[in-house]
């Protein structure tokens, strides 16, 4: 028993090293990839989890400075009272159901043109279309604020030359928020184009190619095929031109600051008036929180209603 | 959780951070040295001041003087520029006053807000002997410096008078004597026979759907001139009272008579003016210097005189505006801060000499005994348009409220405007919606 406990004894130590050792291999590797990932997390924790929380705190508080106090649901109450932000609300609607249709359908239309063999030099031509998609927006709303002056705009004089009346662009809440459609298909027509180029280019041409020997047409051909094989890329833009639109801010804010009489205000215009003009930061928070509801359940809706049929 | 909370915070783990880095108490000693309640009143050292553009450069004449005076206190100001001075001082405020100048330069349309949303970030001024030169400013501006508690945080700099620019051709080929119309509404009723005689040519210009900016100081003038605005010295909201009703009424019949020229975008105002499209300019003292200079081809065609009144037998007189230099409470050396400020805006020599080298017209209104204020000027055919514009600050206006919530009120009101013109709103009805908007959004009352 002695003799075989006796170097037994010494191995207790020595199992629990081993073990230690092993541990602390264990724990070297995985912690590296933790110490790897630390400056990103760290990063996100400080810019973007910290703002996103204490942004949902906030917007339980009112005041700004030293007089900010706690104000329970008050913010969200007050929202749903807010005439300017139901107007935002419906103006952010309208430019959606208008231009996220207008632009996704040109946009595969001039997909499906770049895409097709017929053009020459196809290479230009995609160039040409995405070109808008990297102009500065800023830039953007400046070029168009000249192009649409009513007195001395391009597009006014375009139309005078035709016989048409001039049209006060910026100046009239129909036609200011026609400008922001206008603005935004110009800018994002062709990136969505891209998307879909890239989406048609996966399609197998064996496909067109016994559609045609079955007798169908290039309309059949676009409807039957090419459409339902784009369906998940068609969800995704669609989601994203959603989000995109829902969180529209730089054309309008550079072409019409919201105007006239608040016809192109946007739900994240609002949200900027409130917090950097009126340093009303709880309000703002608590129209952002909207906003990301809104988001989220749309998005969601779409998901659902799109996602199901296409896979 | 509170702003200060967060800062607490903030400070507390910046203080730890620190005393671990030094390994002393020292670090932490230095972070409860500052802060918003703990300036101090240090008569020597370096004042900051924080101005703008060419009021900066005009404190800047003050300085070589006062130094000399004042031996143990250095002055540096600096051009922040405008409008970059506001946030400067907001983020300043609510840091606790870390950061800021020891000496701010504050338009009458912050001052209410800071005081009002960052209670102790300006230093009172009344335990330095303020209160002695209440009245020797222009009347209605001491109102616009003192706190709720009755005390000032501000000694006013400039003042804007609001006065009625003209083109004296203009109104002489339609037979009409500016000088001779008691209100608005006598211009209404000349309409006809002015158009008559200046085909295209249009009183005044206004951006009408205030695109990208609000276009309210025609409005706001008019308000002013009856004593009103959009709150009153209570801070109560009085957007659907008789005056500014009155006043929104006042610019839709020169609208509807034909007077008001659309003034689109951001240029539209100044490309009317070149064209010389625009007869009337009701405007403040400071566009005295820059008609002058920005229209220099319109030389002897513009006179000046007082604006009408709103209502026959009413004032004459409104003080549109004024910017004012107040101490920032974290300041270590408020009392050298306050030396300079008292030096600069309660001597006469100081603010004569910045008048002339910023065009900061004075709201010190001993001042105006200097003859420069009685000089003819060209521009004008030969008329002192600075002594109206003395004389009208001598009359003085009364006080304007601003109040913290001026930009949201700003905006509602624009929109307003932007009804009556766009959409033949009625004034009553348009100013009454947002009388309430108002009161929803910042929980005022209406008075």
């Amino acid at each position: 028993m002695t003799a075989a406990a006796e170097p037994a004894a010494p191995s207790v130590p020595l199992a629990e090293e081993a073990r230690r050792t092993h541990r602390s291999a264990r724990w070297r590797r995985t912690a590296v990839p933790y110490l790897l990932l630390a400056p990103a997390l760290i990063t996100f924790g400080v810019f973007k989890a910290y703002p996103i929380l204490d942004s949902l705190l906030l917007s339980f508080t009112t005041g700004s400075g030293a007089a900010t106090r706690d104000a329970g649901l008050a913010n969200y109450r007050r929202l749903l009272d807010d005439p300017l932000f139901w107007t935002a609300l419906r103006n952010t609607a309208e430019i959606l159901v208008v231009q996220v249709p207008l632009m996704l359908g040109l946009a595969l239309l001039m997909a499906a043109g770049i895409n097709s063999v017929l053009v020459r030099w196809r290479a230009v031509w995609r160039l040409g279309v995405f070109m808008p998609a990297v102009t500065g927006l800023v830039a953007t709303g400046v070029m168009f604020a000249f192009l649409l002056n009513t007195e001395h705009g391009a597009v006014n004089w375009l139309l005078d030359a035709v016989g048409l009346p001039a049209v006060d662009w910026l100046g009239r809440p129909f036609w200011a928020r026609m400008s922001v459609v206008l603005v935004l298909t110009w800018h994002y027509t062709g990136y969505n184009a891209v998307i879909y180029l890239a989406g048609l280019q996966g399609i197998p041409k064996e496909l067109y190619e016994a559609a045609m020997v079955d007798g169908a047409g290039p309309v059949r051909r676009f409807t039957a095929i090419t459409v339902p094989a784009l369906r998940p890329v068609l969800l995704f833009t669609v989601v994203l031109s959603t989000i995109g639109t829902l969180q529209l801010f730089d054309e309008p804010y550079v072409l019409t600051g919201g105007g006239p009489d608040n016809a192109t205000l946007t739900v994240s215009m609002y949200l900027y008036q409130n917090g950097f003009r009126y340093f009303d930061f709880g309000y703002a928070s608590a129209v952002a929180y909207a906003l990301t509801l809104l988001v989220s359940v749309l998005g969601a809706v779409q998901m659902r209603l799109m996602g199901e049929r296409g896979t | 959780m509170s702003h200060l909370s967060r800062r607490d915070l903030l400070r507390a783990s910046g203080a730890g951070l620190l005393a671990l880095a030094t390994g002393s108490a020292l670090a932490a000693c230095g972070y409860s040295g500052s802060g918003s309640a703990s300036g101090g009143d240090a008569d020597t050292g370096t004042v900051t001041v924080w101005s703008w553009a060419t009021a900066a450069a005009a404190l800047r004449g003050v300085v070589p003087a006062f130094e000399k005076d004042n031996p143990g206190i250095k002055v540096d100001v600096q051009d922040i520029g405008n409008p970059a001075i506001w946030d400067k001082i907001t983020v300043g405020l609510a840091a606790g006053g870390q950061g800021l100048g020891d000496v701010l330069h504050i338009g009458c349309d912050y001052l209410p807000g800071y005081l009002e949303k960052f209670p102790g970030g300006l230093a009172n001024l009344s335990e330095y002997g303020a209160d002695s030169y209440k009245d020797k400013f222009a009347k209605g501006l001491w109102p616009v410096v003192t706190g709720k508690d009755g005390h000032a945080y501000a000694l006013p700099w400039e003042v804007n008078p609001l006065g009625f620019f003209y083109r004296k051709d203009y109104f002489d080929k339609a037979g009409i004597d500016p000088a001779g119309l008691a209100t608005w509404d006598d211009l209404v009723a000349a309409a006809d026979r002015f158009k008559a005689a200046n085909p295209g040519i249009s009183l005044i210009g206004i951006n009408k759907a205030a695109n990208p900016d609000p276009d309210l100081d025609f409005l706001q003038s008019l308000m002013q001139l009856q004593g009103a605005f959009y709150f009153d010295l209570q801070g109560r909201i009085t957007f659907g009272s008789e005056p500014d009703v009155r006043a929104l009424a006042t610019v839709k019949r020169l609208d509807d008579a034909g007077l008001i020229a659309d003034a689109p975008g951001d240029q539209g105002w100044a490309t009317l003016m070149k064209a010389g499209r625009l007869a009337v300019a009701p405007m403040p003292a400071w566009a005295a210097h820059y008609l002058e200079t920005k229209f220099a081809d319109q030389s002897g065609n513009w006179r000046l005189t007082k604006p009408p009144a709103v209502i026959a037998g009413g004032k004459r007189t409104a003080l549109v505006n004024s910017t004012h230099l107040a101490v920032a409470a974290s300041s270590p050396r408020r009392r050298a801060a306050w030396k300079f400020v008292e030096y600069a805006l309660t001597r006469t020599a100081s603010v004569n000499s910045m008048f002339t080298a910023g065009g900061v017209f004075p709201a010190l209104t001993e001042a105006y005994a200097d003859p420069m204020y009685s000089a003819p000027s060209t521009f004008y055919g030969g008329q002192p348009v600075l002594r109206t514009f003395a004389d009208l600050a001598v009359d003085g206006g009364d006080p304007t409220n601003y109040s913290g919530d001026y930009a949201r009120a700003l905006k509602l009101a624009s929109d307003a405007q932007t009804k009556v013109f766009l959409k033949g709103g009625d004034p009553a009805a348009v100013l009454q919606d947002a009388a309430k908007q108002l009161a929803q959004q910042t929980g005022r009352s209406t008075a």
